[in-house]
């Protein structure tokens, strides 16, 4: 009797252990599930193989809809009109589309082959852009001139590259082509260059005309004239500056006729050309640097810079201010601080101020304009090719103690021996 | 280039790592000689005078990556024993380091004549001279390819465009050395027979490294 005691006690024993487990291992499974997924609906009733079975079926769905995702994404960067590359941890292409096959001329690579970039793409600039967005861990913009060499000439390529870090050290690069824009920029200035060659013949008729009417007439009639005659000139004048800046920017030293000079004679020289307006304003020069320096120039290009700043500062400064020139010479180079104490450029001005017809303030510039001839926007922009194409470079900054404009020539020197 | 790490031997896979780091080095290298070559091109050419200045600090550079190159393929040559191909790989990259570095050398030194170039009128013949720089360059740009590409037909093909080199050479030197009724200094023509001399000497180098990926393919010498 006890033996059967003992047995069915051992058997509900067993049988409530069984029960347990399996209930705590139900409600395991059910939470791993609840944790997964969100919408993980807690139906009870269902057979927890069931409730696997669908579990599987929704993430595997849900696999299926991000990869279609995932290839529509794809296509659209692989039809995108902007060139896309991207490479692995050892700078091996993974992959790149269309246009970038076609713009970097990557004919020698197939998909799923490893390759060095470097191998299908020699350009420095790309690596140094990949190597430096995945030290930084940074997106990087950068935009150079990508050369291929060909049988007859280098083509050049202007492109802007945007690089991306992506997980496991691989890097992800857009690269724009802005050779179209370059070659708009080019012809931009070529239309404007031969517009104002056809303006140049017209203008200086109507100028002759206007002078030789303005003998015969008189007031007012007489007046009428005369302004006809300036607004030519200036005309006339914009035309000239125009095309001497598109002759310099196109061969550099070709016209320049290189001579023997001293420095501070041709500044002071250019200053005394332009003492009539200098003393309508009571503004006085001071020049401080070693003499005499004398170097190799073209004398009437450097005494145009000179007038064109000198006139600038002369405009931009009040009355009884000073204009400083300081020279300082070392054995590469010569160093012109011209230095006034006028209102300054604006700083949003500043990288703009060498551009051919830009304006700062349009209301300063147009009072300029009628105050003396060199109010085009053009004046700067001619010093500018003028001291290039001496192989020298100029800046134009704010000067801290002074707050007036502060341009600095720098031009190369040839120790005499 | 076309060597693959074999699957079978795991114990190579680092050996072979290694040996793409330095083939990076050497195209690396190798692109920053040809813009330095570009360079030059545009310094003697187009009068561009900045041009020069950016040759310098390549020049650096390159010199920097000639040293790390050489290094790398010692250490690799001793530590890791390579045979075969893989050993012919190397010591050509150990020589092909220097073509390249001698062709940027030249690069510096045309930019440098460039200078002194400067404020004399263009000679006639600098159009042919462009020709010939053009040709070089495209012979340097093709030799790199044959690198790349392990492709020891494309090495030996640069013999013959060498050839376009040399006759342009020696026209052109024929030219200058026979030139009548020369007024002036003599300087712009001195300089233009050492811009000749330099190209042509370039020209030899690219050559050269067509032959050494000649050799690194088949290894006939």
């Amino acid at each position: 009797m006890t033996r059967w005691i003992a047995f069915i006690l051992g058997l509900t024993i067993g049988i409530a252990i069984y029960f347990w487990k399996e209930n705590q291992k139900n409600s395991k499974i059910k939470k791993l599930l609840s944790s997964f997924s969100p919408n993980f609906d807690r139906v009870d009733s269902l057979p927890i193989t069931s409730l696997v079975r669908r579990e599987f079926t929704y993430v595997y769905e849900q696999r299926q809809q991000l990869e279609k995702e995932l290839a529509i994404l794809q296509d659209l960067l692989f039809f995108a009109p902007i060139a896309y590359l991207q490479v692995d941890e050892e700078n091996q292409l993974l992959w790149c589309n269309e246009q970038a096959k076609q713009l970097l001329k990557i004919d020698r690579w197939q998909p799923g082959k490893q390759r060095l970039l470097l191998e299908l793409v020699r350009s420095y600039e790309i690596d140094q852009l990949i190597e430096e967005t995945r030290r930084t861990q940074e997106k990087q913009i950068k935009e150079w001139v990508f050369y291929i060499t060909e049988t007859q000439k280098t083509r050049s390529l202007a492109l802007k590259g945007f690089s991306y870090p992506l997980p496991a050290k691989q890097v992800g690069i857009f690269l724009e082509n802005r050779q179209p824009l370059v070659e708009l920029i080019r012809a931009r200035d070529q239309t404007f260059s031969d517009l104002a060659h056809e303006l140049k013949t017209p203008l200086t008729a109507i100028a002759l005309v206007a002078e030789a009417l303005q003998n015969r007439l008189q007031n007012p009639e007489l007046g009428w004239v005369t302004k006809m005659l300036q607004q030519t000139q200036r005309l006339s004048n914009l035309v000239k500056d125009w095309l001497e800046i598109s002759k310099l920017n196109e061969n550099p030293t070709q016209h320049l006729h290189y001579q023997s000079l001293e420095l501070q004679e041709l500044i002071l020289a250019s200053w005394e050309t332009l003492q009539p307006i200098a003393q309508q304003k009571e503004i006085t020069l001071t020049y401080s640097g070693v003499a005499p320096i004398s170097l190799e120039a073209d004398r009437d290009r450097l005494t145009q810079v000179f007038l064109n700043l000198f006139d600038n500062s002369i405009k931009h400064s009040l009355p009884q201010e000073v204009i400083n020139i300081e020279v300082q010479v070392n054995i590469k180079e010569i160093i012109i601080n011209i230095i006034d104490s006028g209102k300054g450029f604006s700083e949003p001005d500043l990288p703009h101020v060498f551009e051919r017809l830009y304006r700062g303030d349009p209301s300063r510039t147009r009072l300029a304009a009628n105050f003396s001839q060199h109010g085009s926007g053009l004046g700067l922009a001619i010093v500018k090719q003028i001291i290039n194409a001496h192989n020298g470079s100029i800046t134009a900054k704010n000067h801290p103690a002074t707050g007036g404009a502060w341009l600095q020539i720098i031009l190369p020197h040839k120790e005499q021996n | 280039m076309s060597i693959r790490p074999p699957n079978i031997n795991p114990d190579k896979t680092h050996f072979y790592r290694c040996l793409r780091r330095v083939e990076q080095d050497v195209l690396r290298m190798g692109s920053l000689v040809e813009e330095s070559f570009r360079l030059s091109h545009q310094c003697l050419f187009d009068r561009n005078i900045d041009a020069g200045k950016k040759i310098t600090a390549l020049d650096k550079q390159i010199d920097k990556y000639y040293h790390q190159i050489e290094i790398d393929c010692g250490t690799l040559i001793t530590l890791q024993s390579p045979v075969a191909q893989e050993l012919r790989m190397l010591t050509a990259f150990m020589q092909l380091v220097r073509d390249l570095e001698r062709i940027g050398d030249y690069a510096k030194d045309l930019a440098e004549i460039a200078v002194k170039l400067f404020p004399y009128p263009p000679h006639p013949s600098m159009g042919e001279i462009a020709a010939m720089s053009q040709h070089a360059q495209l012979m340097l740009a093709t030799s790199l390819v044959a690198l790349t590409e392990l492709d020891a037909k494309s090495g030996q093909a640069i013999k013959q465009l060498d050839d376009t080199v040399d006759d342009a050479y020696e026209q052109l030197y024929q030219a200058f050395a026979y030139q009548q009724n020369i007024r002036g200094v003599l300087e712009p023509i001195l300089l233009l027979v050492l811009v000749i001399r330099h190209l042509e000497r370039m020209a030899d180098h690219a050559t050269n490294i067509g032959q050494r990926v000649f050799y690194i393919v088949t290894g006939i010498r």
